[in-house]
């Protein structure tokens, strides 16, 4: 029972164990930030996919598959599927306002499946909005109210969504673009996380220079030029088709938000010849000289798309609406034979397959980040020992009093494991607070590091996301914890150790 | 138990030190009686030895192993072996059989007096023997430290304290078990003239009130002269008589307490 007593005393009468704790305190909110900031980038990572692809992409590339319609059907019967959304992608060139031509990934949608599938809504970067975002500061967001009409966003937001805009001289709606924000370059996406149209700038024959102002969703158009295919997978000849833009998209994902373009279904399938054709299939039984006999009879080729994408029930699982993808592809599989590709060839994959390569570095990263700082973390053993060696040395003559008063060597050793133990609990659980307090306002410290001292760590025109991304998980927190408490009983394991083997006789003669 | 039979009986202990590669022998076959209520003195020059033999009789120290020359060393404590004691039982030994004070009262800076003297009952008991026997403990902390003049005190730390209030406080707990032995060494070796009287005078008092016996190391004469017997020790080896006096005269048959001091609620509180 001395063991607590002293504990107790010693915890609150010597500035030792204060260094102890500041070392554990230190180590803990260390760990715990940057497991929290790295595994809230991945957590973002990975809830980006939900808002680009939904939960499962059925892919057959390039050349596509028929009967997606009765495939969405089956999918959608199923009640761990919400909705399912075809798709066609490929890859094309983009003729951009000012002559520039880059290569980049087009995807055919239609939008009402396509914005139910993916959070395509939500990403329309150009919108009205009422409150600036928390970086923007100085108010400069061109969709503020104050910097643009109200109405004007209102119009864009509704182009977006019904994925046309109205043609300049007719006002009938035509079928339009979304382009990922920095598709085009004509944003400049500035410190304060928003982004700023730019002007395009032509030299002149004159040697003057033209400015244009030119605004994607206002009026800015480009052409984007496919290589159509036959369904037997060879090139037919390349098609270019102009399409207005109706908005800009921003998901967050540096791929997605500076490569693809979304255009509606029906127009790309066209320019790939995926669309429903008619075609003459020639009779074996023809006779020319016979005029009874026709020479063949018109076949209906179904529409076809790359891709079709799902999303799971509320609560499901990515992997499980994997699971019933499979499943529903197979029966899909069966009830087309020799049409659409078999249950085994074709690609069904979640988001973290499709970016394996990107999310696997994001979490080897992450858990290489975390083992650095573990090893950071683990010199702490070391200061908790040396901490604890000098403080065993210190209080030498006590030991050798309670040895003196019937103090046995396990009691002795208790004593100090039981004060390392003390000492772990203290600092751990201040360094989780800390932690926690840190991370939530990981942000607002960042956003006075760069006003006051100029420091920008995390810098949004480079990471896309406006705010340093932060999962504070409970379960991360208690690992943390356990981990800082054993950290310190380890440390004090031997000066404990070294205590109890203390020879009494010369505790007690220790000047 | 009758005063023919020794409380502690120290029979052919040697003991011998390593410094670095060299041996450095303290004691050279000593023997040693201790009558119960009886006050022994050790008197000694610096290095004779007698802290050592102090540390051998309360058990923080074990004698040498016999050679093939040498009888095999014994240390009883009513009737029972020291020597061949495992750690548990001289652990016990110590709690409850034995109270030690040292010169340089050895109390804990971090406690106040009253916990400085409980703090001698809490080795041996877990959390729940504790809770039972805490109350008593304390009573009797408080009824010794009343008993020495100190009842105002409870809450001060030892740095607070005078050398002599020190020296009653680690007293008092070398007494909150209320062990039948107390083992001092030197207890008036860094006290005053007056202060070191004082301090004896409280010691004598013990012994005829609670008829404790005292085993007192020193090296002052006078201090000596104060005791039943004195033992001389000289270079590891006794000189003169070591056995059993008649006898001891004001060391009444039955226990006694001191004034002020109630009677525990057993041996070990």
């Amino acid at each position: 029972m001395y063991q607590a007593l002293l504990t107790r005393r010693y915890l609150t009468s010597k500035v030792m164990p204060l260094l102890s704790m500041a070392a554990v305190l230190l180590s803990v909110a260390t760990v715990l930030i940057t497991w929290s900031v790295m595994g809230g980038f991945l957590e973002v990572l990975l809830g980006s996919g939900r808002k680009l692809i939904g939960d499962v992409a059925i892919t057959w590339p390039n050349v596509g598959f028929k009967h997606a319609d009765d495939l969405i059907d089956r999918l959608e019967d199923h009640p761990g599927i919400d909705r399912a959304a075809p798709v066609v992608e490929t890859f094309g060139l983009i003729q951009l306002p000012d002559a520039q031509v880059r290569e980049v990934f087009i995807k055919g949608i239609e939008p009402e499946s396509f914005g139910a599938v993916t959070d395509l809504p939500a990403s329309l970067w150009w919108r009205p909005i009422e409150e600036p975002t928390r970086r923007d500061t100085a108010r400069l967001d061109p969709r503020l109210p104050e910097n643009t009409a109200p109405d004007f966003m209102a119009w864009t937001l509704n182009n977006g969504l019904s994925m046309t805009r109205p043609d300049d001289r007719t006002g009938e709606p035509k079928p339009a673009a979304i382009l990922g924000i920095t598709v085009s370059g004509m944003n400049r996406r500035t410190e304060g996380g928003v982004y700023e149209p730019l002007a395009v700038i032509r030299p002149e024959a004159s040697g003057d220079v033209a400015f244009e102002d030119v605004f994607m969703p206002r009026n800015g158009e480009i052409a984007i030029t496919v290589l159509a295919l036959d369904s037997g997978g060879r090139p037919i000849d390349s098609v270019t088709r102009s399409f207005p833009v109706a908005n800009e998209f921003q998901s967050g994902i540096y791929d997605a938000d500076s490569k693809t373009v979304l255009v509606p279904l029906e127009g790309l399938q066209k320019m790939l010849r995926m669309d429903e054709a008619r075609r003459l299939v020639q009779r074996e039984s023809f006779d020319p000289l016979d005029p009874a006999s026709s020479a063949g009879e018109l076949v209906t080729d179904p529409e076809r798309v790359t891709t079709v994408l799902v999303r799971g029930a509320p609560g499901t699982d990515a992997r499980a609406v994997q699971a019933i993808a499979r499943d529903v592809y197979a029966e899909f599989a069966g009830a087309h034979p020799g049409e659409v590709p078999d249950a085994l060839s074709v690609n069904i994959q979640t988001w973290e397959d499709l970016n394996a390569t990107l999310i696997g570095a994001v979490k080897k990263e992450t858990g290489l980040v975390l083992f650095v700082f573990g090893i950071v973390c683990f010199t702490t053993v070391f200061l908790v020992l040396s901490i604890f060696w000098s403080m065993v040395s210190e209080k030498t003559k006590d030991i050798g009093i309670l040895r003196s008063l019937g103090a046995s060597t396990a009691g002795i050793a208790w004593l100090w494991l039981r004060y390392g133990f003390a000492i772990g609990v203290v600092g751990t659980a201040c360094g989780l607070v800390s932690g926690y307090l840190i991370v939530t306002n990981i942000n607002a410290i960042h956003e006075w590091l760069g006003t006051t001292f100029g420091l920008v760590i995390w810098d949004a025109r480079v990471y896309y996301f406006t705010d340093i991304p932060r999962v504070v998980e409970p379960w991360r927190a208690l690992v943390v914890g356990i981990a800082g408490v054993m950290t310190c009983v380890v440390g004090a394991a031997i000066p404990a150790l070294r205590a109890a083997r203390m020879d009494p006789v010369k505790a007690l003669r220790f000047e | 138990m009758t005063t023919d039979q020794p409380i502690i009986s120290v029979r052919a202990v040697r003991k011998t030190y390593k410094l670095g590669r060299v041996r450095v022998p303290v004691l050279h076959g000593v023997d040693l009686d201790l009558a119960p209520r009886e006050c022994v003195a050790i008197l000694g020059a610096s290095g004779s030895g007698k802290s050592t033999l102090l540390h051998l009789c309360g058990g923080l120290d074990r004698p040498d192993k016999p050679g093939a020359n040498t009888p095999r060393p014994s240390i009883t404590y009513r009737g029972r072996e020291l020597t061949t004691m495992r750690g548990p039982a001289l652990d016990r030994y110590r709690t409850r059989d034995v109270g030690f004070v040292f010169q340089f009262y050895h109390l804990l800076p971090e406690l106040t007096v009253l916990e400085n003297v409980t703090i001698g009952a809490m080795p041996g008991h877990g959390r729940l023997s504790w809770l039972k026997h805490k109350p008593g403990a304390i009573e009797r902390a408080k009824a010794l430290l009343d008993a020495f003049g100190l009842g105002h005190r409870l809450r001060h730390r030892s740095a607070e304290l005078s050398g002599g209030e020190r020296q009653r406080v680690a007293i008092a707990r070398a007494l909150v078990t209320e062990p039948p032995v107390l083992l001092a060494d030197e207890p008036t070796g860094n006290l005053d003239r007056e202060t070191g009287g004082t301090i004896l005078d409280t010691i004598e008092g013990l012994r005829d009130s609670m008829g404790l016996s005292i085993l007192l190391v020193t090296h002052d004469e006078s201090v000596a002269d104060r005791a039943d017997r004195v033992v001389r020790l000289i270079d590891g080896r006794v000189v003169g008589g070591a056995g059993v006096d008649p006898p001891v005269a004001g060391g009444g048959g039955a226990r006694r307490e001191p004034a002020g001091v109630p009677s525990g609620k057993g041996p070990h509180p």
